[in-house]
């Protein structure tokens, strides 16, 4: 695993321990009594299930084949890196997640910038628009189906095409990709804005109170003050935005089953046609996934690098 | 990561690693005493057995299954329970379990795809010693038995009971096939007259003469999806009766079968009818085309018969009054074929001895002349050929006599045990040509014969 | 800058604010509505051409959620008819010519999901709570080294450890029950829980802590006193999203559960009949469970919405 530095202020300033004496429970015992249930929890969940599939992808397997796994070293990771349609895949996700965590951190932080100032509706619009959020994908998948199909689809009729004249959204190569960050930007901008609210209203108004005799700009208030303030939580919804955008399947599997062609064939898709779909190719599900993690990993410790930079101001 | 970390980490691991490989799996309740010798004469009443659970899809065949099998328990006392899986998921859940060697269910209805891997990794229980005397197999239809039961095709060896019969066919509008001025037009343009297809050609005619945009009207829904074997499924109806195959089912030689000439024509056919769907027909499947045509989008649906019942149901299709139903038209040499759908019963080879010898007792029951009456007129789909060519059973719905035709032209998709790979490269393939128009009819099923060139050879099914 | 008119201002920019805020939100909520409406409509009104914006209600929807029919034949069916015993719902279910057989499984679905997904969030966030405390207060070794394990485990793509969590569960026991679900959602969510709600209880300044502790409470007392009712933002947040994670899990609920431990996501996007997909019971099955959820989230909007109070004082 990769190594970062989750910095934090307990690595500047000496834990608060000297009043450890007066009370039953020492700082350590209650940091034990704190940590350890979580941590137990995680390691015997996680543990086997992360080192067989990465034992697996060294090997030939199939599930299902009542058959033991065969050692063949990096060939998965060879097969899959020298498979030029998987670098389409890739490139299709690169794309997708690109294009969707930064239209929903636009949209969500733009949604509570709308937000943040309390009028009477505030609060029930606020969690109205929560509700896109609370659906499963799979039930998203199908119903955006529905509402994107050119003849009884409304998205298209509100849009003001006449029946089957409109453009094919999720048939032509050109939109299928879009559609699908539609949905999902649709979807998880609440995420994103939900986050970014709790963000803003810690921000102290005597700091725009101070730029506001300054007479800063209110483009400057908003570089220098808010974005800042917000970041930490922002950069936290963003985070886990990027490592959900790279697993996205069943939405995908719903909307386009990964076409028209190889439109909309992310990688996460293909590694779930790999893993089942009748072929079981276990071994190689797993390099793919493991690949996978690498690149997310990589991508987490960019973030995690950004966010401990603004912790540290 | 922290050195201590992984040491720590890595313990763990083993330790449960460890804990995971040694236990052995909890015994199967214990049933002392019982005998449980394969085919005992008595019936299941003497056994410990008293339950039974069937896996299916989540829909209505599982419903009337259901129905039929509580005469089960009334006759025996036998508990049967139809658990019905999401279709998206059936195939995935059902191979998890057998993943893990699972004794949840006892039987399943599977895919007729899955009998290679069912039967070669030891999934399935072997039915050929009872499958011609106590399984009442003579009076299958043969093509059924071939499709569903036997595997490899040709050996004799049976791992099902075939339980839905299915295949594609067609539904169409009589209202518009009968309208006097339609026919009247039509003729004038093609020079005969507009009646049910008889061949593909016709049929492709008779698609690109009701596609209509401004009146909301296209000649054909046909399967277009990519996420199984829906593409695969719908360019086959076409492929077979083209008198192309997929290879050599003996010697599994590809090239120059599935990219043969024929193949490459069925194929450009296929994408011709591709024009004549309603818009946005890029990801259609028997539940898209189901919406097609009931919302009066097509002249005519490509669909499988399980799905007849509800097309010709008043209250489930508007058109229903004004639908009829045919089978597959004749390829440019006049052979008929139809691709397969449905699923044969199978005993799951991870439950005990005793429980496969009440599941034998219950497929034994199921494939009696008079329970396949029943399940036919429960609204099973029978591969009994006594109860397919009754004149009952023909007049009964005004698409069964379509479907028993249908029946004896079914020819299906590989069934080997590396099936999945093989569609997943068909799949990929076809869509890329017939929806996303990339690349000719030529090099698609040039990359596809090459590709399951490379799977077979892998496989060791295909010696060079 | 005169102050009437800086007002004036401040009250159209406000006006702009609400306006915006209502039409955003309409457009948002335009495919839930649609889904909503789908629940109602009769089959041919769900695909008609162009698409149908009013329509007679109907009931057909939720009765297809809430049992199993069978086709009847249409001899049967006069005999149905005949019959004087019948419920709304038989014959809701007559006029598209089924006859109801049986309930279907969506009420104990749902009924397991309420289990699985109430007991797994209110363990993911309290689980979280303490070990963000832990993680923000004092000095754990190799801390940045945990925080990345307990994010990492969010990071598999869920396709792949699918099969080896079903072996380790055939082999505990732990198939088709409960308490696996439980366990499982509640670590999928602590990656969540710990890093979100550690972002919170940063926020916390200290110093209330060590006044606290200076006059005497106990750590735990401060934790208590002080911690939990700044962080309660953060947990309602965090509590939010474990819920909605666990409520709308598919596929470890698929392959982990039989039919004792079944949750409803499985199977609500699949009510097929002969008939093709049931989208108004799809759409009833999926917005009937949609409502737990947004209850809770409106049970508890005042607290995500009051924000971090305590941040006024950090530097």
């Amino acid at each position: 695993m990769i190594r970062t530095k989750v910095r934090d202020a307990s690595d500047k300033q000496p834990a608060i321990s000297r009043y450890r004496s007066r009370h039953v429970l020492s700082d350590a015992a209650l940091k034990r009594l704190f940590l350890w249930p979580t941590l137990a929890l995680l390691i015997s969940i996680n543990i086997f299930p992360l080192f067989y599939s990465l034992y697996l992808s060294f090997t030939t397997y199939s599930a299902i084949a009542n058959q033991p796994p065969v050692w063949v070293g990096l060939q998965n990771y060879r097969d899959i890196l020298n498979d030029s349609q998987l670098w389409i895949y890739f490139r299709n996700t690169g794309r997708f997640v690109l294009l969707t965590v930064s239209l929903q951190t636009i949209i969500g932080f733009g949604l509570a910038l709308l937000l943040r100032e309390k009028f009477r509706a505030s609060g029930v619009i606020t969690t109205l628009i929560l509700i896109p959020m609370m659906l499963s994908p799979v039930v998203v998948g199908l119903f955006w189906k529905l509402i994107f199909d050119p003849s009884y689809g409304i998205f298209n009729y509100l849009l003001g095409y006449p029946a089957g004249r409109g453009p094919e959204w999720l048939a032509s190569k050109e939109l299928a990709l879009w559609a699908v960050v539609i949905v999902d930007v649709w979807m998880w901008s609440p995420f994103v804005m939900l986050l970014c609210l709790a963000g803003l209203s810690a921000i102290p108004d005597y700091l725009y109170e101070a730029a506001e005799i300054d007479r800063a700009s209110s483009l400057y208030q908003f570089w220098r003050i808010t974005l800042p303030q917000v970041a930490p939580l922002l950069l936290i919804a963003v985070l886990f935005r990027t490592i959900e955008a790279f697993k996205t399947f069943d939405l995908v599997m719903g909307l386009t089953g990964g076409g028209p062609g190889d439109a909309t064939e992310l990688v996460a898709v293909n590694l779930y046609r790999l893993a089942f779909l009748g072929q079981w190719n276990t071994g190689k599900a797993s390099a793919l996934a493991y690949i996978v993690l690498v690149i997310i990993i990589a991508v987490s410790n960019i973030y995690i690098k950004y966010l401990n930079r603004i912790k540290e101001g | 990561m922290s050195k201590r970390l992984f040491v720590l980490l890595t313990l763990l691991a083993s330790l449960i690693l460890g804990a995971c490989g040694g236990e052995a799996p909890p015994a199967a309740p214990a049933d002392q005493g019982g005998s449980s010798e394969g085919t005992s004469n008595q019936p299941a009443a003497s056994s410990n057995v008293n339950d039974l659970t069937i896996i299916w899809a989540e829909w209505d065949p599982a419903n009337y299954l259901q129905q039929l099998v509580n005469d089960y328990t009334a006759e025996t006392g036998v508990q049967v329970t139809v658990v019905q899986e999401p279709w998206g998921s059936f195939g995935d859940r059902v191979f998890t379990e057998f993943a893990g060697k699972g004794t949840s269910y006892d039987l399943v209805v599977g895919d007729s795809q899955w009998l290679g891997q069912g039967a070669t990794q030891g999934h399935y229980v072997e039915l050929t010693d009872i499958f011609y005397t106590e399984l009442n197999g003579e009076a299958l239809a043969p093509a059924t038995v071939t499709a569903y039961a036997e595997y490899p095709k040709g050996s004799g060896r049976m791992w099902a009971y075939p339980t839905e019969g299915d295949a594609d066919g067609w539904a169409y509008r009589k209202d518009l096939f009968e309208d006097p001025q339609e026919q009247e037009s039509f003729k004038a343009r093609y020079g005969y007259d507009l009646a049910v297809p008889q061949t593909w050609a016709q049929l492709r005619d008779i698609a690109e003469f009701f596609t209509r945009p401004d009146q909301n009207l296209y000649g054909v829904s046909i399967y277009t999806q990519k996420d199984y074997d829906a593409i695969t499924m719908g360019y086959q109806n076409v492929l077979f009766s083209w008198g192309a195959d997929w290879g050599n089912p003996e010697t599994y030689k590809v090239d120059g079968y599935i990219n043969s000439p024929e193949a490459v024509d069925a194929l450009e056919f296929y994408k011709e009818l591709y024009k004549f769907t309603p818009p946005g027909s890029s990801n259609v499947f028997w539940q898209e085309s189901i919406d097609h045509y009931t919302s009066g989008q097509v002249a005519m649906a490509m669909n499988f018969f399980a799905f007849f019942p509800g097309l010709a149901n008043p209250a489930s299709n508007p058109y229903a009054e004004q639908t009829g139903f045919f089978s597959n038209p004749a390829g440019p040499t006049g052979e008929r074929h139809a691709a397969l759908g449905g699923q044969g019963m199978s005993i799951v080879s991870y439950i005990s001895p005793e429980r496969q010898a009440a599941a034998k007792e219950f497929l034994k029951w199921f494939a009696r002349d008079d329970v396949q009456k029943k399940w036919a007129e429960l609204g099973g789909y029978t591969c009994n050929a006594t109860v397919l060519n009754s004149e009952e059973f023909l007049n009964n719905t005004p698409f069964n006599r379509a479907f028993s035709e249908s029946m004896q032209m079914v020819k299906d998709f590989w069934a080997v045990p590396v099936y999945g790979e093989l569609l997943e490269v068909a799949q990929r393939e076809l869509h890329k040509y017939v929806v996303a128009d990339e690349g000719t009819a030529q090099e698609t099923l040039d990359t596809i014969a090459r590709e399951h060139t490379q799977i077979f050879e892998r496989a060791g099914l295909l010696q060079e | 800058m005169p102050k009437v008119e800086h007002q004036g201002r401040a009250r159209a920019v406000k006006t702009v604010r609400v306006t915006l805020a209502i039409a955003l939100c309409i457009i948002y909520l335009i495919p839930v509505l649609w889904m909503l409406s789908t629940a109602f409509k009769p089959r041919e009104a769900i695909v008609a051409v162009p698409p149908k914006i009013t329509f007679n209600p109907t009931m057909e929807g939720f009765v297809s959620l809430f049992t199993k029919r069978s086709t009847l034949t249409r001899m049967q069916m006069e005999q149905y008819q005949q019959r004087t015993d019948l419920s709304w719902w038989d014959k809701v279910a007559l006029e598209r010519g089924l006859a109801i057989i049986g309930p279907s499984q969506y009420v104990d679905r749902v009924k397991n999901s309420l289990i699985i997904a109430g007991i797994s969030t209110i363990a993911a966030v309290t689980l979280g709570l303490l070990s963000a405390y832990a993680f923000s207060r004092f000095r754990v070794r190799a801390q940045a080294d945990w925080l990345f394990f307990i994010l990492s485990t969010r990071m598999l793509p869920p396709v792949v450890v699918t099969i080896p969590i079903f072996l380790m569960y055939r082999q505990l026991g732990l198939f088709d029950t409960h308490i696996g679900l439980i366990l499982l959602y509640t670590a999928f969510n602590l990656s969540l829980s710990v890093w979100l709600l550690k972002g919170f209880v940063d926020e916390i300044p200290r110093e209330y802590e060590e006044a606290a502790l200076v006059d005497g409470y106990s750590r735990w007392q401060a934790f208590r006193k002080i911690v939990l009712p700044q962080s309660v933002t953060g947990i309602a947040a965090t509590a939010v999203f474990s819920l909605i994670f666990a409520w709308n899990e598919y596929a470890f609920a698929l392959m982990l559960t039989s039919d004792r431990a079944r949750t409803a996501p499985p199977s609500i996007p699949s009510v097929v009949g002969t008939a093709g997909r049931e989208w108004a019971a799809t759409a009833a099955g999926s917005l009937l469970f949609l409502i737990p959820v947004v209850i809770v989230a409106f049970a508890v909007r005042k607290y995500l919405l009051r924000g971090i109070t305590f941040g006024a004082i950090r530097q």
